[in-house]
């Protein structure tokens, strides 16, 4: 499959009628959508309308829970993920996952930072080094971290392990970046940073991220998508999907009448 | 505004009176629960130091009364009950002296009036003084007590004096000079020396019963041999030994002489100079007459037995341990008829010395100059005499003298033994058995069924621990967890009850068959992982994730099944054994095992042990393990996951670390339940307390010791309050072992902590 075009491509990400079911539950309603390279698309919508279902099904994140079964297809580049042919592992480091709670291992900056390369089994020092330079610099940690990178993760503020988290995730080179509510855990100075963040990050990722904040989905998505009840309710250009949705419950929601 | 605020009733906040009550009276039974369960414990370790306290006291010894008798002392005995000593002084009279109350009692011997005693001597196990005529016979006279009770309900000692025939000395010439009598019963044994110095001869003269039809029999001189020519110098003392078998004679020159006096005759065996040129002053058997305690007028004091050595195929003297040296002066000894203790001392500084340990149990100085002592047959009092016949009664309190740190923890030289060694027996067959109380056999037992035990059990039960957190789906693990849990509810009568009248037998013809399989099995997983990795990836999708185990089952089965079938076949190859006698070839693991290595082969070995204990040990180390594995965050392993690491890389650098101080707890609870397991370990091991790492024998552990030798153990003895303190072991090596795990397990916490 092709890695890297020079344009970007609208249809990167291709939903096509996928359903979800956790064993008998069904979280998701024959959804087709189609996300675009190189943007960031938020998906949005009330508590269990399936946003971070479709987000974890995009890296097979749901494959690891039992009973899970699913109809339709989503493609990247053009490539089925559920083709036997593809390997979960290789998948997963293509797609990368950033998740609602912060969560470094219980080791130093630097080998979060690398754990990726790590389970590859790359071992070259002067590779390690510069990458956990460069996945740091890109989650704008670097300098707040460049002196102590061999101190334990844990030291970090939460805003600081969220960014760690996203490194960590960079670190692997992905060309997707998946986040699930990655400033619910955070306040709002370190959320603001998350959300400078990503809008840098988009030049180099497809970022598609599940969020509760209005604002956020606004201030830094390019596509919002609204998920209702497990259906895609709406999807569009996040200006039209905010000024002028076309579906009712969409403005209901949007405007905080439910949640 | 409404300015009609609701007004609170203060009462609405006080508590009831009945919560407040309870709370308190809740506090306090708590309380009361918390205090019974320490005390409870202080108990356990009163009760347990009570018993074990003693064996490290030394001898208590106190004057017990004095005696006065006109008779010059030469030969002192006394009865069982140390209260009515005998003296004499080879007149035709025997004193009896009471102890309380002062009684004087003189017995005549009866026909020896007229006669010229010339040499006489005193043997404290049968009550024997042997005698020696000036006219060249010798014989000998029994003292007896009898305990009878009067008509007022008090209890007194009658004693009574009877002689036995004399026999008359065919060789040598002039008065008898020395005389040592070794009765065992059937056998008999007599030395004799005849005049003095140069012109001394020693003979030794063999009795024997000649059994009647009716009555006890006849007492005949069996043989009497001269054995002066053997000697090689001017014999100075004699010694007979009790089981009448052995006659030792010191010579001039230094050297000791061992006669073996046995069904075939007499003959001489050995000559060995224990103080090279310096001939013993004092020439002494042991309890047991297998220990001669000999003493040099320096003071030097050394013990040799009769042993085995791998150059003889006899047994012979050699020297076993040397006792502090006990100074100058005349050298008395007296030895205890109940164990190996003994009243030994130059001048007025005696000591009791225990032979089995070696060690001085008391010291003291009295303030009479003895010339002879003795020991009375319980062992709880000493008397000594001086020339004049002043004597001394002192009371012993030694109720553990084969006790010590030495016999429990260091290498003793036990009689018959060829060199110091760490040895559990603590019954024997006789009376004069020697006591060997090492707990080194049986702590290294315990060590070694513990390390047998999680050899087999930690591979086992952590593997299955991951794969069950890991790999296995969460349907099959809700069977495959409890059943486990159910496992280590099993009884371990039952196991141990297997493992020794079913595994055991099973196990011990298909040793090889066990090899193949430990091989196989192993090997035969490694290749289902080189295979499927190999498999192209559209075949491996088919399988959901969490299913491959309907593969790797019955492979795993398969190559067990293999490995069984082929352990005959690899032993008709590879272990054949060779019968040195007939040159015949016979493939047996049982046969060749022995032959190769020169270790034994037993039934009961550490293999059925390992085998039996995994039943017990590994669900306790699953279940712990499994569940500290499971408890991982989900977030952890999610990210992990999201990283692109694949399922094993997930257990090693998430789950793995993250649990470890869980897995270390599951590991020590194992252990504690390997060190403490007692049934299995009684009825699989063989329970023989040896010191060898071989897999194919037994052991015998702490714990199954104090099971087997309890009830057998009588109340208050050495070997009870050895047991308790085996107990004791057991209990500081898991106490040292938990804390050291602790410690270990709260710096693995720390570093792998999860905020």
């Amino acid at each position: 499959m092709p890695v890297n075009l020079p344009l970007s491509r609208p249809d990167f990400i291709e939903v096509e009628n996928f359903s979800f079911h956790y064993g008998e539950k069904r979280a998701i309603f024959d959804i087709s959508m189609k996300i675009p390279e190189n943007q960031v698309t938020a998906l949005i919508g009330p508590s269990g309308c399936g946003k971070s279902t479709l987000l974890r099904n995009i890296n097979r994140m749901n494959d690891l829970i039992e009973g899970v079964r699913h109809e339709g297809d989503i493609r990247i580049g053009g490539t089925s993920l559920y083709d036997p042919s593809v390997e979960v592992i290789s998948l997963r480091k293509r797609v990368g996952m950033v998740f609602q709670k912060y969560n470094p291992f219980a080791k130093s900056i630097y080998e979060n930072v690398i754990f990726s390369l790590r389970v590859a089994g790359r071992s070259k020092r002067s590779l390690l080094d510069e990458t956990v330079e460069r996945a740091l610099k890109s989650a704008a940690l670097w300098d707040e971290v460049k002196d102590r990178l061999h101190d334990s993760a844990f030291g970090l503020s939460g805003g600081q392990q969220q960014r760690l988290c996203i490194a960590r995730a960079i670190a692997n080179q992905p060309e997707i970046l998946l986040m699930d509510e990655p400033c619910a855990a955070l306040d709002p100075l370190a959320t603001l940073k998350i959300e400078e963040l990503i809008t840098r990050l988009k030049s180099q990722y497809t970022i598609v991220i599940v969020t509760h904040n209005m604002e956020q989905a606004t201030r830094c998505s390019d596509r919002t998508a609204f998920l209702y009840m497990g259906k895609l309710a709406e999807y569009g250009e996040t200006v039209q999907i905010f000024e002028n949705p076309s579906n009712p419950e969409t403005e209901a929601y949007i405007t905080g009448r439910f949640s | 505004m409404p300015q009609d605020h609701h007004i609170p009733d203060p009462k609405r906040f006080n508590v009831s009176r009945a919560t407040l009550w309870f709370d308190r009276f809740m506090g306090w039974l708590i309380r009361c629960g918390g205090v019974a369960v320490i005390l409870a414990v202080f108990g356990i370790f009163y009760f347990v130091g009570k018993e074990v306290v003693p064996l490290f006291r030394t001898a208590e010894v106190g004057p017990a009364g004095e005696i006065g008798a006109e008779t010059a002392s030469a030969v002192l005995g006394v009865d069982e009950w140390g209260g009515l000593p005998f003296i004499y002084d080879g007149g035709e009279r025997v004193v009896f002296v009471g102890v309380e109350g002062g009684t004087r009692r003189v017995i005549e011997v009866p026909g020896l009036a007229g006669l010229k005693v010339t040499a006489y001597a005193f043997d404290a196990v049968h009550s024997r003084v042997s005698l020696g005529l000036e006219d060249g016979r010798v014989g000998s006279f029994l003292v007896g007590y009898e305990r009878k009770y009067g008509s007022d309900g008090k209890s007194m000692v009658e004693p009574s004096v009877t002689l036995e025939p004399w026999f008359t000395l065919e060789n040598g010439s002039g008065p008898v000079t020395a005389v040592s009598y070794g009765d065992s019963g059937a056998g008999r044994v007599i030395a004799v020396r005849r005049g003095e110095g140069a012109a001394a001869s020693v003979s030794v003269l063999r009795l024997g019963m000649k059994r009647g039809l009716v009555g006890k029999g006849k007492l005949s001189l069996l043989e009497e041999l001269d054995v002066t020519s053997e000697l090689g110098a001017v014999p100075l003392l004699l010694r007979a030994s009790q089981n009448g078998e052995m006659v030792l004679v010191a010579c001039a020159d230094g050297g000791v002489v061992y006669f073996l006096a046995d069904s075939d005759g007499v003959s001489k065996r050995q000559t060995f100079r224990p103080f090279d040129s310096v001939p013993p002053q004092q020439m002494n058997f042991l309890f047991g007459g297998v220990s001669v305690i000999l003493t040099a007028e320096d003071g030097r004091q050394e013990q040799w037995s009769l042993f085995r050595t791998d150059q003889a195929g006899e047994r012979l003297f050699g020297a076993t341990k040397a006792f502090p040296n006990l100074g100058e002066g005349k050298v008395i000894f007296a030895a205890s008829q109940r164990n190996r203790t003994f009243l030994t001392g130059a001048g007025r500084e005696l000591s009791i010395r225990h032979s089995t340990s070696g060690e001085v149990r008391w010291q003291g100085t009295l303030d009479l100059d003895p010339v002879t002592a003795v020991l009375d047959a319980k062992g709880e009092h000493f008397i000594v005499a001086a020339a004049d016949g002043e004597a001394r009664r002192y009371s012993i309190h030694d109720p553990h003298p084969e006790a010590g740190w030495r016999a429990f923890f260091g290498k003793v030289w036990y009689e018959g033994g060829s060199g110091p060694v760490y040895q559990w027996q603590s019954t024997g067959g006789s009376d004069d058995f020697e006591q060997k109380l090492s707990l080194i056999p049986l702590i290294f037992g315990s060590l070694k069924g513990t390390a047998y035990a999680l050899l087999f059990s930690i591979p086992i039960a952590l593997l299955a621990a991951v794969f069950s957190a890991a790999f296995l789906p969460l349907k099959i693990k809700r069977v495959v967890k409890p059943v486990m849990e159910i496992m280590s509810s099993l009884p371990s009568v039952v196991l141990g009850f297997l493992a020794g009248l079913w595994l055991a037998p099973v196990l011990e013809t298909r040793v090889p068959s066990v090899m193949m399989m430990t091989l196989l099995v192993p090997l035969a997983a490694l290749g289902i992982g080189y295979v499927w990795c190999r498999l192209p990836i559209g075949f491996r999708n088919r399988f959901a994730i969490g299913s491959e185990w309907m593969i790797v089952v019955p492979i795993l089965v398969l190559a067990g099944w293999i490995g069984w079938s082929l352990g005959p076949v690899i032993e008709s190859f590879l272990f054949v054994y060779k019968d040195l006698a007939t040159g015949k070839e016979i493939a047996d693991f049982r046969l060749w095992w022995p032959q190769t290595f020169g270790i034994s082969f037993e039934q009961r070995n550490s293999l059925v042990l390992g085998f039996m204990m995994g039943f017990a040990v590994i669900p306790v180390i699953f279940t712990i393990a499994e569940d500290a594995l499971s408890n991982v965050p989900k977030s952890l392993t999610a990210a992990s996951a999201a990283l692109g690491a694949n399922r094993w890389q997930v257990v090693w650098t998430v789950m793995l670390p993250v649990a470890a101080s869980g897995i270390f707890s599951a590991l020590m609870i194992g252990f504690g339940r390997a060190v403490g397991e007692t049934m299995i370990m009684v009825m699989a091991t063989g329970n023989t307390p040896i010191t060898e790492w071989n897999i194919f024998n037994g052991m015998r552990t702490l714990s199954a010791n104090i099971a087997v030798e309890l009830p057998e153990a009588p109340v208050g003895s050495t070997h009870y309050r050895t047991l308790f303190l085996g107990a004791v072991v057991l209990f500081a090596m898991t106490f040292v072992m938990n804390t050291i795990a602790e410690v270990l397990r709260q710096h693995l916490r720390d570093r792998n902590k999860i905020v």
